[in-house]
């Protein structure tokens, strides 16, 4: 069984390849880059008649984060467990909940993210995704 | 096209409604007050977010994106996946599987899985311990079927004021499907819980990259044993008399009609008996309300540590304005149909009221097919506008249990239990 889960580093996307030991019969957590407007329709299932349900990758839009220092933390260290989607998704927020959002996944989730880097983290999102800095 | 406006009204454009709103992060100019109503799509692209005001559209904002088994969907985020529904798809009563949202926590989700050796695991504090393959749970029990509404906990993230961080919902992380299954009491009592047992967790097959012992490395969720919506509990294989999509939990699914769907474990794969209260991130932290009426707090209250939290539970009553939609204008004297759906966690409707006058006088709708207490059922109501205007239509739905959507807000800092009486407003013109 393999398991792949997308690291964005730097804004460039390496798929990584993990092994997962608890699942042997099943395959997850398979993703691939998508383009917004390209939509699918459905299609015949695999000609197979063997005991396999399968779908094909689920589909990464990785956003543009705005440009400024700490963008690259952010996109390394958010995007180990999660898109970066999460962010530009919500609507501006005081500078307050960046900092609790941040400590929450390092302190409530275990995401390992260092004192210093999380410090970078915190001011990039303050200085870029509040009421006040927020621009696209 | 410039239509000159009906009466001496400036209509707002939905667009610079938005703008005055305060979403757009673009300043607030007085001159965004359009002369004429727009035809019927956005003239420019829509935004890539909203806030920090209130969302001032029905659905979230994201672009349509197709993942497996699925039509377009309203893209909130990508990993973990969470797709909305749009408002179209609720003018009936049954959702369609390939409109169905979706919303995982962790990104390790499965793309596939091999029935010869998936097992349904019934384990923990039991003397009889039992798995079963998908063919054994459809030949060995008698299977059942329920139509029940699934409502993310989330829904109408959106709505709330102040704006609460999560998944910025509109009102679309809903659907109603018929399910069949096995009755989760059967497998229960096969298993024979031992005495001293307290909880029934479950788990699916999903998981992130997060370390084990945290949230970010499984999602599990516990239902006490004495809670008697275990009654109604379905293990289901089939959603509308299909398998389920793979992002909508196959090969099985906990159905717990009437709760939020935080509790309906997607790929359902372990029951587990726990002889203790499960204290796991998604327990004891997340998914909790105010104990208060409606769940409702303050920012205030909760900064100050006075507010006592319990595990999300019941969706309280609510209804919705689905169609028309408020894209088109609608020509004086016209009679339309105006329909909607309603639904509640606390049992069948009652009834469903619409109000023409912005919530000053009420009249009944007319009530659908009941597909019994915990469905969607859909009402209409024919609504004639006199004269040219703006109208606020309102819908208001009451439950069997007695409990009628209020007007009043509600806010609570996850973001929850969101079901304040939901308003559309419509442009009347001439038609002579």
């Amino acid at each position: 069984m393999k398991r792949y889960f997308a690291l964005r580093l730097g804004g460039s996307l390496a798929i990584v390849l993990a092994a997962g030991l608890l699942f042997a019969q099943v395959k997850r957590g398979n993703y691939a880059p998508a383009t917004f407007g390209q939509l699918q329709q459905p299609s015949p299932a695999t000609p197979t008649d063997d005991s396999v349900y399968q779908v094909s990758a689920y589909q990464l839009y990785p956003p543009e984060l705005a440009e400024g220092e700490g963008r690259a933390e952010t996109e390394s260290f958010c995007s180990l467990c999660h898109s970066t989607r999460y962010i530009t998704m919500q609507p501006p927020l005081p500078a307050s909940a960046w900092e609790t959002e941040v400590n929450k996944m390092r302190k409530t989730l275990g995401a390992p993210i260092s004192d210093a880097s999380a410090a970078l983290i915190i001011k990039y999102l303050q200085a870029h995704y509040t009421p006040d800095t927020r621009k696209q | 096209m410039d239509i000159p406006p009906p009466g001496n009204g400036f209509v707002l454009s939905r667009r610079s409604l938005f703008r005055l709103l305060g979403a757009a992060g673009g300043t607030l100019a007085l001159g965004a007050v359009a002369r004429h109503s727009e035809a019927s799509q956005e003239s420019s692209a829509m935004p890539s977010f909203t806030g920090p005001g209130v969302n001032p559209y029905w659905n979230s904002v994201g672009p349509y994106v197709s993942e497996p088994q699925k039509t377009p969907l309203l893209l909130l985020t990508d990993r973990g996946v969470q797709l909305e529904t749009p408002r179209s798809y609720f003018q009936t009563a049954f959702t369609p599987n390939r409109a169905f949202y979706v919303r995982w926590h962790l990104d390790g989700i499965p793309n596939a899985v091999d029935l010869k050796s998936w097992r349904l695991h019934v384990e923990g504090n039991v003397a009889q311990p039992n798995s079963y393959s998908l063919a054994e749970l459809i030949r060995k029990f008698p299977a059942e079927s329920i139509a029940a509404v699934n409502q993310c906990s989330g829904n109408s993230r959106s709505s709330l004021e102040p704006r609460v961080p999560g998944g910025q919902w509109g009102n679309g992380a809903m659907g109603n499907a018929r399910w069949t299954g096995v009755r989760l009491r059967e497998l229960l009592n096969a298993a024979a819980p031992k005495t001293g047992s307290l909880q029934i967790q479950f788990q699916g097959l999903e998981s992130g990259a997060g370390p084990e012992g945290y949230g970010s490395h499984f999602f599990l969720k516990s239902l006490d044993l004495g809670d008697p919506v275990l009654d109604d509990c379905i293990v289901a294989y089939a959603m509308n008399g299909e398998p389920l999509p793979m992002l909508n939990g196959f090969p099985v699914r906990l159905v717990v009609p009437g709760y939020f769907a935080t509790y309906w474990m997607k790929c359902l794969t372990w029951v587990r008996v726990l002889d203790k209260t499960d204290d796991n991130f998604w327990m004891k932290t997340a998914y909790r309300i105010p104990d208060t009426p409606r769940g409702n707090t303050t920012p205030g209250d909760v900064k100050a540590g006075t507010v006592k939290m319990i595990p999300i539970n019941r969706m309280p009553v609510r209804s919705f304005l689905i169609s028309p939609d408020g894209d088109a204008k609608i020509p004086a004297g016209m009679p339309v149909q105006v329909r909607g759906i309603a639904f509640s966690g606390y049992g069948g409707m009652a009834k469903v009221d619409v109000s023409a006058d912005g919530l000053k006088t009420w009249q009944p709708a007319r009530l659908g097919e009941d597909f019994g207490r915990y469905s969607f059922r859909t009402w209409e109501f024919t609504w004639t506008p006199k004269a040219p205007g703006r109208y606020t239509l309102a819908a208001r739905a009451s439950d069997s249990a007695g409990n009628t959507q209020p007007d009043q807000p509600v806010w609570n800092p996850g973001g929850y239990l969101w079901n304040r009486i939901e308003r559309q407003d419509y442009f009347v013109g001439g038609a002579e």
